[in-house]
C-alpha cells in the first residue's frame, strides 16, 4: 500500500480460518480509494483468525487476521475438507495458467466447474470462445507456435489500472456509435476573466450551462434504454501520469457557482493524484470533460465514458489569426486565443445536429463570458 | 478378413514369417511336436520340420544365448519362454550380450523373444508376471506388447524384421478370449507407434496389452465423458509424440498397467508428460497399476492386486471431476 493510502475496505477474504496459506499466496482482497488489490501472505501458515469482516473499512495498520506460522500443512483440520459453496479452489493448473495468460484472463476472479470451484481447462477455453477473439480479454492474441503449440506472449503484464482502462475503452468502442464533432471557440473573454484559473473550469461551467439547455447530451444509454438526466454530474478526467487516468465525478455540478465548480475540480484532481478519492466519487457521471489540452495537442477524438452519451475534449488554447467582424460588419484579422472543442457522441442516442447545437451553445457561453 | 483368436494370430504370424524367410526359425521348450505349453506353435513342426522348430533343454540362458549366436550369424531366431517369468534365467544373455552387441561390436541381433505374460488366471507368483519394465533399463532392447489379434500378428512381423533384439509380450489372458479380424498374408504393424483404441477429448487413458480391454470397458459409459484410450503397443521405444499429442488435447492423463507400480512403464510415461507437456496439464497425472507385490495365487487376492474395471472407472471419474 502506498503511503498516501489512509484506509481500505475488505472486499473479499480468499482464505478462511483454518485454511493453509503459502507464503505470498493471496489472503484477502482490499479496495482502497484508488485501487483494488490483493494482499499476499507474509509467511506460510494456517489462518487462525479473521478480525475484519468483508465490507468493513478500516484504517491502514489495522490488524486484519492472525496467522499460525507454527502450523504444518496437511494437518487435519476441521475446516480443511469442508468446502463451502462459493469457496474457490486456489489451484490453477499449468494449462489453465497458460491459456489465461495468453488471453489476459484473471483466473482468480472466476469460479470454475472443477472440484471446489477450480477453473478447469474447459472453463477457461469456454470463456475464450465466448469472447470470440474480439473481446478485450483477447486483446493479446494467442501466438501460433510450431506444431500449433501456443506460447505465452512476451513482455510485462499490464497493471491492473491499465487493464481496467483498456477493458473500459474497448467496451465503449464496441458499444457506442462514436462520432466526433469539432467547433472552434474564441477564448478572449475567458482569457480576460480567468486570472490564475485554468481554462478547464470555464469550459466546465459553460458545458454545464449548455447541458441544462440541451439535456439530451446529459444522458446515459444502456442497451436500448436512454435516460435523460436533469442533474448534471460532471466527470472530469484526471491524468495520473504514466499510471493511467481516473474520472472523478462532481455531483450536481449545475448547483455550483463558477468559483465553486473551479474549487471542486481542483479538489478532486488533487485528491485523485494523491489517491484519496472515495469509491462513490468515481461513479454516476452523466457527462465527461477531458482536458489533455494543456500539453499542446490541437484535436482529439475521445472515447465516450460508458454509459454516457458524450464526452467533451478541451485541447490547447493557442493564439491564431482569425477573421473578426466588428459591430459595423467590417472584417479584419485579429490575433485571438483560440481552441477546438471536440466532442465525441453516441450516434445511437442522438444525431449530429444536436451535437453541433450543443457545441455552439458551449462556444457562445465561452465567447460571451461575463463572469 | 478371417476372425482369429489372439493366439491364432500369433501362430499365423509365426507361420507367415517362416514361410517368407528361411532364416526365421523357432526355438524353445516343447515347441516342436508338442506345439508349446500354450499350443501357439502347434502344427508348425509339421510344416517346417524339426530343423526350424527346435526343442531345447529347460535352460533359458541357453535358449537366449543360442538365439543371440544365430542372430549374429545372420539368422532370425524366435525364442519362446514358456512363461515370461522365466526370462529371468536368460537375463544375462539378453541385457549383457544381446543388448550390448550393437554398441560394442556394431552387430545386428535380429532376434525375438516371445514372453507369455500377465495374470488373471490364478497362475500365482511365478507364472503371472509382467516383466517389461526390467528391460526398459537395458538400452539396445525393444519391447512390444500387442493388445489385439491384428497387432499381435503385425507387431510380430515387425519384431522379426527389426535388426535389434525385441521382447514380444503376449498376454496369456487374451490367448483364447479375444477374437478379431486379422488380414491374410504378411503385414507389419510399425514399432513405436501408439494406436488410438478409442478417440476422445476429455481425458487420455494410456494402456497396453490386456489392460487396453479393461480401459475400454471402464470408459465405455462414463457419464458421457469422452475418454481417449491410447494403446501403447510398443513400450520401448515409446511413441513420445503420440502420447504428448493426446495429452495436449485432453490435459488429463491416467496411465494404466497390470505390472507393478514403481519404476514401470507408467512411471516413464508420467515422467515424459511432466517434462514435455507440463503446460498442457489440467490435473495431476494418475497411475492405476498393480501394487508393488507379487501376484497372489488366491483368486480374490489376485483380483484385488490386478487393476479392475471399477478401479479404472473411479480413477478416471476422479480426474474428470478435478
Amino acid at each position: 500500500m502506498g503511503v498516501s493510502v489512509a484506509e481500505g475496505t475488505i472486499t473479499a477474504w480468499r482464505k478462511r480460518p483454518g485454511d493453509w496459506i503459502e507464503r505470498d499466496e493471496t489472503v484477502v482482497e482490499i479496495s482502497t480509494d484508488k485501487v483494488e488489490t490483493e494482499v499476499p501472505s507474509p509467511a506460510a501458515g494456517r489462518l487462525r483468525e479473521v478480525l475484519v469482516e468483508e465490507g468493513a473499512t478500516v484504517d491502514v495498520g489495522t490488524l486484519l487476521a492472525t496467522l499460525d506460522t507454527a502450523a504444518r500443512p496437511g494437518e487435519a483440520h476441521a475446516d480443511e475438507h469442508e468446502a463451502e459453496p462459493g469457496e474457490r479452489s486456489g489451484v490453477v493448473s499449468p494449462v489453465v495458467r497458460r491459456i489465461a495468460a495468453e488471453h489476459g484472463i484473471d483466473v482468480a476472479r472466476l469460479r470454475g466447474s472443477g472440484r471446489r470451484g477450480r477453473v478447469t481447462k474447459k472453463d477457461v477455453l469456454a470463456l475464450v470462445n465466448e469472447q470470440g477473439g474480439a473481446g478485450p480479454e483477447s486483446a493479446i492474441p494467442a501466438q501460433e507456435g510450431d506444431g500449433g503449440r501456443q506460447r505465452a506472449p512476451a513482455g510485462e503484464r499490464l497493471s491492473l489500472m491499465r487493464r481496467q482502462i483498456g477493458e473500459h475503452m474497448v467496451r465503449s468502442l464496441k458499444t457506442a456509435a462514436h462520432c466526433t464533432t469539432v467547433v472552434e471557440a474564441d477564448m478572449s473573454a475567458v482569457e480576460a476573466a480567468r486570472g490564475r484559473l485554468s481554462y478547464l473550469a470555464f469550459v466546465a461551467r459553460a458545458a454545464v450551462a449548455s447541458l441544462r439547455e440541451h439535456p439530451s447530451l446529459n444522458a446515459t444509454i444502456e442497451g436500448e434504454h436512454l435516460t435523460v438526466h436533469s442533474e448534471v454530474h460532471l466527470g472530469v478526467a484526471v491524468s495520473l501520469g504514466e499510471e493511467g487516468l481516473i474520472v472523478p465525478v462532481i455531483r450536481n455540478a449545475h448547483d455550483l457557482s463558477h468559483e465553486g465548480l473551479a474549487t471542486r475540480i481542483a479538489d478532486v484532481a488533487e485528491r485523485a493524484r494523491s489517491k484519496r478519492l472515495l469509491p462513490e466519487e468515481v461513479e454516476g457521471g452523466t457527462f465527461t470533460i477531458t482536458n489533455p489540452g494543456r500539453f499542446g495537442a490541437l484535436l482529439a477524438t475521445p472515447i465516450i465514458n460508458q454509459p454516457q452519451v458524450a464526452i467533451l475534449d478541451l485541447e490547447a488554447v493557442t493564439k491564431r489569426p482569425v477573421v473578426v467582424t466588428d459591430e459595423q460588419g467590417r472584417d479584419s484579422i485579429a490575433v485571438r486565443p483560440m481552441t477546438y472543442l471536440c466532442m465525441s457522441w453516441d450516434h445511437r442516442a442522438l444525431d449530429g445536429v444536436l451535437a453541433a447545437r450543443f457545441l455552439s451553445s458551449v462556444r457562445r457561453n465561452l465567447e460571451s463570458w461575463s463572469g | 478378413m478371417p476372425e482369429l483368436t489372439y493366439l491364432e494370430a500369433i501362430s499365423d504370424g509365426l507361420r507367415e514369417e517362416m514361410r517368407h524367410d528361411e532364416s526365421v526359425f523357432c526355438l524353445g521348450q516343447d515347441i516342436g511336436s508338442f506345439g508349446g505349453a500354450f499350443k501357439v506353435t502347434e502344427g508348425l513342426a509339421d510344416e517346417f520340420g524339426a530343423d526350424r522348430m527346435w526343442d531345447t533343454p529347460l535352460a533359458e540362458s541357453a535358449i537366449v544365448g543360442a538365439a543371440v549366436g544365430a542372430a549374429v550369424e545372420g539368422m532370425r531366431p524366435i525364442a519362446e519362454m514358456q512363461f515370461a517369468d522365466f526370462i529371468a534365467c536368460g537375463f544375462d544373455q539378453l541385457v549383457n550380450v544381446a543388448a550390448k552387441m550393437h554398441y560394442r561390436q556394431g552387430l545386428a541381433v535380429p532376434l525375438v523373444v516371445r514372453l507369455p505374460s500377465g495374470g488373471g488366471f490364478s497362475g500365482g507368483p511365478f507364472h503371472s508376471q509382467n516383466p517389461e519394465a526390467w528391460f526398459l533399463q537395458a538400452p539396445g532392447l525393444k519391447v512390444v506388447a500387442p493388445s489385439t489379434p491384428e497387432d499381435a500378428k503385425g507387431l510380430l512381423a515387425s519384431a522379426v524384421r527389426d535388426p535389434n533384439p525385441v521382447l514380444y509380450l503376449e498376454h496369456k489372458h487374451l490367448y483364447r478370449r479375444l477374437r478379431g479380424e486379422v488380414a491374410k498374408g504378411r503385414y507389419e504393424t510399425p514399432l513405436g507407434e501408439v494406436r488410438v483404441a478409442r478417440p476422445g477429448s476429455d481425458l487420455t487413458l494410456v494402456a497396453y496389452g490386456a489392460m487396453v480391454h479393461t480401459a475400454l470397458e471402464a470408459v465405455e459409459d462414463l457419464d458421457g465423458a469422452r475418454v481417449e484410450v491410447l494403446d501403447l503397443r510398443t513400450l520401448c521405444p515409446l511413441d513420445r509424440e503420440g502420447i504428448l499429442g493426446s495429452v495436449r488435447k485432453t490435459g488429463k492423463v491416467v496411465v494404466l498397467h497390470e505390472a507393478t507400480r514403481s519404476c514401470g512403464v507408467g512411471a516413464e510415461v508420467c515422467a515424459l508428460i511432466a517434462e514435455e507437456a507440463f503446460e498442457d496439464l489440467d490435473g495431476p497425472v494418475v497411475r492405476v497399476t498393480a501394487p508393488d507385490v507379487p501376484i497372489p495365487f488366491s483368486p480374490p487376492l489376485e483380483s484385488a492386486v490386478l487393476p479392475q474395471v471399477d478401479q479404472v472407472r473411479e480413477a478416471c471419474r476422479e480426474l474428470l471431476e478435478y
